[in-house]
């Protein structure tokens, strides 16, 4: 007994280890004196200090959680809205066909939707840039918050919908006083979601970015093609100590919101390390 | 006076009268002939119903009796497919749930888990507009009456059972509603609970002096709280009722069989006041059935008694015998074979042979597929004969 589960915890440490070593490797490469990954020539700020001087990879950190947070906001509201269309409809066909549409753009390849919005963006006569990736992010993002906003709708006990009626709430007030606090933790779980995919989408940011602008994943790829500076490396290793600052907002978010709660704060998005 | 003023006068006064009407005689809650199909599915049959304010009125039946159903078209949660519901003579069908004078306590509460006690229970009073002030007053009055003042703070998930039932009767209640709707909220507490919520919940109803409608399939529940039964089955009223009528004189044997234990055998009405049954004839109170009809004989368990075989009416052999604290039951088989149970004082022995004994009057006929309203005649009729023979 005692030996299964020690065998249990080697394996999740190894596992564990596999996963996080190559950022430990990327982070500590980082503070290296020399200008390659080959070889720790001693410590050293200084390609944190190149990085900082480096103005356009600045307005691209900048321009990247921008478009993060507008997509993932704006994608929370239209995602929240239509869960709540799905789950009122009341034939089943419609139902299934709306929720058929929103999951096969959840599995459909990133490279098929950046073409995709590539072309149609191109016929339009839609100039790339700024706004066509934060549409194109704004696109993929909903899929996610549907997904996580319609399992609250129907763990929602029903009765609480008619109760609020029957307390002579309109549909306004029994949205915003009862059901949108209800399903609270599906949105912000959804909105975290949608916010991380934005901020390390790179296949389907790649079709759409144009000339001059660039979101970090697309400007390191672009960089890396080159040889990797390791200023790149000083990046990654902020904004890996970013996501972990994220993923601590969001515990301490959802616990504190789910405080008086049974069910509260489920997974946390281990996907949040990103870069 | 111009003819302005005067009609304006003649006005004034049909409104009065109309008034004083709706005062004095009109029901609060009307059923005129209503029904509710689904498709084919007739779920409720041409319901007649008239609630007087101020009572206690229970809808019993078995589930997919059709109770739940006339609840929701009450609230407003279901519109009828056929008939008019009338709230104080004014026909309501298409006025929507939050339009309506009435509330309802749902059978799993339906409390809002993003809010405390207080706060559920100030969400009616704070749609409507109400001052802080008076929504506090409020609150405070309503969790006194259900006897929660100490648990405004509390959050819904912290709360008993029994406690939620009470915050949901006070939330319900805080609308000041004319009518409250209670669907089944009794049935997800434990025995001992229920009976005390049975008896609290009489006592609200009788200081708000406001109409209560109670939905449950338990009869003693029914019988236990209410001033006016309707027991439902298939969608129809089967009988309605004080719950005095309802046990003593159930109109047929779904009823008879539903509420309270009951022996019912197969009689003939040989004459007024003379019924035959197990081979042998007996001397009754009812009357007004044609000669040798075939009816349903009902004798309640609790109406019979043991006795010497000498002395017994009927002649059984005790089958079987438990103890119910106060009483033992006994089921015992006649010579025909019929099954008698009986309540009875004193311990049996199984196998024993012992006479059972009834009274004239504990024996209650029912004819088959007689209406609410012939039945009703035909016990008035007899019951002045007989009050007429022993005058």
């Amino acid at each position: 007994m005692l030996g299964k589960i020690k065998w249990a915890n080697i394996y999740l440490w190894f596992v564990f280890i596999l996963l996080y070593l190559p950022i430990f490797f990327l982070i500590i490469y980082s503070f290296n004196a020399g200008d390659v990954m080959q070889g720790w020539s001693g410590f050293s700020w200084k390609h944190y200090g190149e990085l900082f001087a480096d103005t356009r990879i600045i307005e691209i950190v900048v321009n990247t959680f921008l478009i993060a947070i507008l997509s993932s906001l704006l994608a929370s509201v239209i995602g929240t809205a239509g869960a709540l269309y799905i789950y009122n409809l009341k034939q089943p066909l419609a139902k299934n066909v709306l929720l058929s549409l929103n999951n096969v753009l959840l599995v459909s390849p990133d490279v098929i939707i950046g073409a995709s919005f590539l072309i149609l963006f191109t016929v339009l006569g839609f100039s790339l840039g700024f706004t066509s990736v934060l549409l194109s992010h704004i696109a993929f993002s909903i899929p996610i918050v549907v997904l996580m906003v319609l399992p609250r709708l129907q763990e929602m006990n029903q009765s609480l919908v008619a109760s609020a009626k029957d307390l002579g709430a309109n549909n306004w007030q029994m949205l915003s006083r009862v059901v949108l606090p209800v399903i609270s933790p599906g949105i912000l779980a959804g909105f975290f979601m949608a916010f991380t995919y934005s901020l390390d989408d790179f296949a389907v940011t790649f079709f759409v970015t144009g000339n001059g602008f660039s979101t970090l994943s697309v400007e390191v790829y672009s960089r890396a093609r080159q040889g990797v500076s390791l200023e790149i490396n000083a990046l990654s290793a902020m904004m890996f100590i970013v996501s972990l600052l994220m993923v601590i907002a969001y515990y301490i978010i959802s616990t504190r919101a789910a405080k008086n709660k049974k069910r509260g704060a489920q997974m946390m998005l281990a996907a949040t390390e990103g870069l | 006076m111009n003819l302005r003023a005067f009609l304006d006068t003649i006005v004034l006064l049909t409104k009065s009268e109309g008034w004083e009407l709706t005062n004095t005689s009109t029901p609060i809650i009307e059923f005129k002939n209503v029904g509710l199909s689904y498709d084919d599915n007739e779920v409720l049959k041409n319901i007649d119903l008239a609630l007087e304010a101020g009572k206690f009125y229970t809808l019993l039946g078995p589930s997919g009796s059709g109770k739940t159903t006339i609840l929701n078209l009450i609230s407003g949660q279901l519109t009828p497919t056929r008939g008019d519901i009338l709230f104080e003579g004014d026909v309501i069908n298409d006025v929507p749930v939050e339009k309506r004078h009435m509330n309802t306590v749902f059978q799993d509460y339906g409390l809002f888990p993003n809010m405390n006690v207080f706060d559920n229970v100030a969400f009616g009073p704070s749609i409507k507009g109400m001052s802080k002030a008076d929504i506090k007053n409020k609150v405070t009055e309503m969790l006194e009456l259900v006897k929660l003042t100490a648990y405004a703070d509390r959050e819904i998930n912290e709360l008993s059972g029994g406690q939620k039932q009470r915050v949901a009767i006070a939330r319900a209640l805080a609308n000041d509603p004319e009518v409250l709707l209670l669907d089944e909220p009794l049935s997800a507490l434990d025995y001992k609970l229920r009976k005390e919520m049975q008896y609290e919940l009489r006592e609200i109803q009788q200081r708000l002096g406001i109409t209560f409608v109670f939905v449950t399939h338990d009869q003693e529940e029914a019988l236990a709280m209410s001033d006016w039964i309707y027991v439902m089955n298939d969608g129809v009223v089967q009988q309605n009722g004080s719950p005095e009528d309802i046990y003593d004189e159930p109109i047929n044997h779904f009823v008879a069989d539903f509420i309270g234990e009951s022996n019912i055998l197969d009689g003939v009405m040989k004459a007024d006041y003379l019924v035959h049954f197990t081979g042998k004839d007996f001397e009754n109170v009812d009357a007004g059935m044609r000669p040798n009809e075939q009816v349903e004989v009902v004798l309640r368990p609790e109406d019979l008694d043991l006795t010497s075989v000498e002395n017994g009416k009927l002649v059984v052999t005790i089958d079987d015998q438990s103890f119910r604290g106060d009483y033992y039951e006994i089921t015992a088989i006649d010579d025909d074979g019929n099954e008698w149970q009986v309540q009875a004082t004193n311990k049996s022995t199984i196998g024993e042979r012992v006479g059972l004994t009834f009274d004239p009057e504990d024996i209650h006929i029912m004819r088959f597929n007689e209406s609410e309203d012939d039945f009703d005649a035909r016990l008035e009729s007899y019951e002045d004969d007989s009050d007429d023979v022993k005058a």
